[in-house]
């Protein structure tokens, strides 16, 4: 391992200064780029090699990080702020790397055919209808870690993005954009994409949205998850037990017994899946809400007490940022044997909110939110007319105690990590044509 | 002026080699190497001390008929530049060159923190002699960049900038700043913006409806950022049709008279040649309230007569250039502030805005602000808390009737557009506008 091989070289230049706890890791990676827009087609290709330095002595600490195969400052500066603790080795359960990391990148040919695909199809769907950009990357990277307490690990990871910008043939009117995470970019499926497009592009030009209106609400993966993702304080970081707190109803609850929610650091083909974390503790799956009851938040071993309920959740966003903690996969638990189909069938009187249309506004000290959504008003589980401008709004802990049943569509989109969840049925939720 | 690390580069065999990739006439190549020092100093309650980011690395390009490729090295070594010159290349040349080659640049050395450190310091004492004291966490970056880009015709001087940025967090939010220095007036500027967020931290909504507004000079930098700049960038032009046919277009009130000059950006920004090498101008964007020179880069400008390149930025070298503003300038016009106040009493004093948003095909804007104050007999007056002014691009910018005469230089921001995130720079004076939609 050439981490483990230079720290000890570190550990001596950094020990001088009396900065005896060391970290090094090391990153090489690959990756390529694809674009289709206003600046016609782009296709680029990097290689990428860095490393990142953490050291601390007993008062103060300081963390560096470079491009290149190791450490090369001239002088290293001198550490402030908080000492910092690194983590002991721990044995690291069995992990067998995911073969599909092995596949190679893409190629010219086939991104560009994707992207095109997407258009070809938008098209087909909305007739005038246009990709006004589209990127699509997919890279691969081999990671290694080592730290004056005996952690030496190495890992392999492999990530596609796509970004996709949209817009309708009607003069004046708003675009749509996509943002998607895939391990393999080959998984990105063009038909279905320009389908959510077309959905998202007609429901905002065709749809109204009610002056205030209740009634059973379908929310698509693509609505939950952005509702679960503003959750990410109540969940993530030890302050998120006195939110959930607040959120607590009589029985002691803070959702109702369908909320599960999990994350999951070694998710089976899951975009971060790795066997250990950003600072080399091992992963593993955490129930963090189970039926409703709210277990505990994603706790790091520095947080977590007694430390055997710790999970390896630290995570380095790249090798120039300092690691921090974050989830990996985080989910809300699908009903394997209920198709989203079955729960729109019984809707007798609500909305299929089917994707969101900006960016929401979420208040958990206040217990409220309002999120930008489309979708279809459904009478008797058949649509009955296109909703557009609306807002669902409520109460955080109305929806959390409000979720009737869960689908099997487990659905995942990035955002800080990975986050997923399948089409959910909720009460207690209101759509309104403004925030208010 | 800062050293700069590329004075080794054989810039001769980088063009020379440059040239055997771009064998056709109207092929566009260049290197672009790049070397990026960004130091943190975070609150002391942060987990970690000081932060330190080094890096160099290396782009390469050629556009051909449309298309670009792009190969991307963390490293300036001649062996990396040759392969990521064969990754570019379409062909193998006729006549090989011999490769070029140069010393290995020189190590970062990070130095001169005190400044930095003693940044946070100097904001709170300013605050307490403003008679306030709160919680506040502070971080403070250094950002330096030095670049040097190679062409197949020109080879132009070497850039190197220099800024910082402040974030400051207080329970009741967050403030983030752009600067050109940590001088005096820099602390005068951030204390004076803390303070006026903790004076407005409680303050009632304003009612949403149309209002005359006053921006101050912070508040009118962002808003022309948004609604001139960024509509007028060839890349936005070209998703509503020919770019050509923008040229001349009334955008907007005929005392606007708004300019793109990164020459004349704050010292440690100011720039000679763009992204791309191209020798930046003055570039008037809206002359009279006229479009009149959209904003361009080279690939903009090879497909549109119309456009003059210099205005080529990148975000990192992992991205393409894409036309961009450095520094805008909206010139002065003849009232004082207490004059645009005088007139618009009854109305809002929008003295900061932190954040914006344009959609370039519906030309809707949201401007984010975190606090208003009432105009009154006084001038500004009570705080009302955050709002947003929305509207379409035309709407506002023929509500423009009056512009003061206290032009003032900062950054005005992190620009985020397309995924980029690039300092940008403002020099302008306060603005008044009549019946622009205000959102409490």
């Amino acid at each position: 391992m050439k981490a483990e091989e230079l720290l000890g070289d570190l550990e001596a230049k950094l020990g001088k200064r009396g900065l005896d706890e060391v970290e090094l890791y090391l990153k090489r990676g690959r990756s390529r780029r694809f674009e289709i827009g206003t600046h016609g087609r782009i296709a680029g290709t990097s290689e990428e090699e860095g490393w990142a330095v953490r050291a601390s002595d007993e008062r103060s600490s300081l963390f560096a990080a470079g491009t290149g195969g190791e450490p090369t400052l001239e002088s290293w500066p001198a550490p402030d702020g908080r000492p910092l603790r690194l983590p002991a080795a721990q044995p690291i359960s069995a992990w067998k790397s995911p073969a599909d990391l092995d596949a190679p990148l893409l190629v010219d040919s086939e991104a560009i055919s994707l992207l095109e695909a997407v258009e070809s199809h938008l098209v087909r769907e909305v007739p005038g209808g246009r990709l006004l950009r589209g990127v699509l990357e997919e890279g691969s990277s081999e990671s290694e870690l080592a730290n004056s307490r005996g952690v030496s690990v190495g890992f392999r990871s492999r990530a596609a993005a796509l970004y996709l910008e949209v817009a309708g043939p009607w003069r004046g009117s708003a675009g749509a954009s996509f943002y998607l995470a895939e391990r393999e970019a080959r998984r990105f499926n063009p038909v279905a994409l320009a389908r959510q497009a077309a959905n998202r592009l007609v429901l905002a030009h065709e749809g109204t949205a009610p002056d205030r209106d209740r009634g059973e609400m379908l929310l698509a993966p693509a609505v939950a998850t952005q509702l679960l993702l503003a959750l990410l304080p109540i969940l993530v970081g030890p302050e998120g037990q006195d939110l959930a707190r607040s959120l607590r109803d009589r029985s002691g609850r803070i959702g109702s017994p369908r909320l599960s929610v999990i994350d999951d650091g070694r998710y089976p083909g899951g975009v971060l899946e790795a066997p250990v974390d950003g600072e080399g503790c091992p992963t593993r799956e955490v129930v963090l809400i189970e039926e409703g009851a709210f277990r505990q938040p994603l706790r790091s071993w520095r947080q977590a007490s007694p430390p055997d309920r710790a999970v390896g959740c630290i995570r380095r966003r790249s090798w120039r940022d300092v690691p921090r903690i974050g989830c990996s996969h985080l989910y809300l638990r699908p009903a394997p044997q209920t198709p989203a189909a079955d729960l729109l069938a019984a809707v007798a009187r609500g909305y299929y909110l089917v994707d969101t249309t900006g960016g929401g506004q979420f208040d958990l000290q206040q217990d409220r939110f309002c999120l930008p959504v489309c979708g279809l008003v459904l009478r008797q589980g058949r649509a009955d007319a296109p909703v557009g401008g609306a807002w669902l709004c409520g109460a955080v802990s109305s929806f959390l105690s409000g979720i009737q049943a869960v689908a099997r569509d487990l659905l995942f989109v990035p955002g800080d990590g990975m986050i997923g969840s399948p089409t959910l049925l909720v009460t207690g939720l209101e759509l309104r044509k403004d925030p208010g | 002026m800062l050293a700069v690390p590329f004075s080794g580069l054989d810039t001769k065999g980088i063009a020379r080699s440059l040239s055997q990739v771009a064998d056709q006439e109207s092929d566009i190549s260049d290197a672009f190497f790049e070397r990026l020092e960004v130091v943190e100093l975070p609150p002391a309650e942060a987990d970690s001390g000081i932060r330190v980011r080094l890096e160099t690395g290396l782009a390469l390009r050629l556009v051909r008929e449309g298309q670009t490729w792009l190969a991307v090295r963390d490293s300036v070594e001649p062996d990396s530049y040759t392969r990521a010159l064969r990754q570019i290349a379409r062909a193998l040349p006729m006549a090989a060159y011999p490769e070029p080659s140069w010393e290995a640049l020189p190590r970062g050395e990070v130095e001169g923190l005190d400044a930095i450190a003693e940044f946070p310091g100097a904001v709170t004492r300013e605050i307490r002699q403003h008679h306030a004291a709160f919680p506040l966490q502070m971080t403070v970056r250094r950002h330096r960049r030095w670049i040097r880009i190679v062409g197949t015709q020109v080879v132009p001087d070497a850039q190197a900038e220099e800024f910082y940025s402040c974030l400051a967090e207080m329970p009741w939010g967050r403030f983030g700043a752009v600067l050109a220095d940590l001088s005096e007036d820099s602390v005068e500027r951030i204390s004076q913006s803390l303070i006026a967020l903790f004076r407005a931290r409680e303050a009632p909504l304003a009612p949403s409806r149309r209002h005359l507004v006053v921006l101050g000079p912070a508040a009118a930098a962002v808003l022309l950022h948004e609604v001139v700049a960024h509509a007028l960038e060839a890349d936005t032009l070209v998703v509503g049709g020919r770019i050509e046919a923008a040229v001349g277009v009334r955008l907007g009130s005929d005392l606007l008279n708004v300019l793109d000059d990164p020459g004349s950006a704050p010292a440690g920004v100011r720039r000679t040649v763009d992204d791309e090498g191209m020798v930046v101008v003055r570039r008037w964007l809206l002359r009279g309230g006229r479009v009149d020179q959209p904003l361009a880069d080279r690939f903009s400008a090879a497909r549109s007569p119309a456009l003059v390149p210099g205005a080529g930025r990148r975000g990192s070298r992992y991205l393409p250039p894409v036309p961009r503003s450095t520094h805008l300038e909206l010139l002065p016009g003849e009232n004082t502030v207490e004059e645009l106040l005088g007139e618009a009493r009854g109305g809002l004093y929008l003295a900061a805005a932190s954040r914006g948003s344009l959609d370039p095909l519906s030309g809707r804007f949201t401007i984010s602000l975190p606090y208003a104050r009432r105009i009154g007999a006084k001038g500004a007056g009570d705080f009302v808390g955050p709002c947003r002014l929305e509207g379409t691009v035309s709407e506002l910018l023929t509500a423009v009737k009056g512009i003061g005469d206290d032009s003032q230089s900062a950054g005005a921001g992190w620009c985020a557009k397309g995924g980029l995130k690039l300092p940008v720079w403002a020099t302008t004076p306060s603005l008044r506008i009549e019946g622009v939609e205000v959102c409490g």
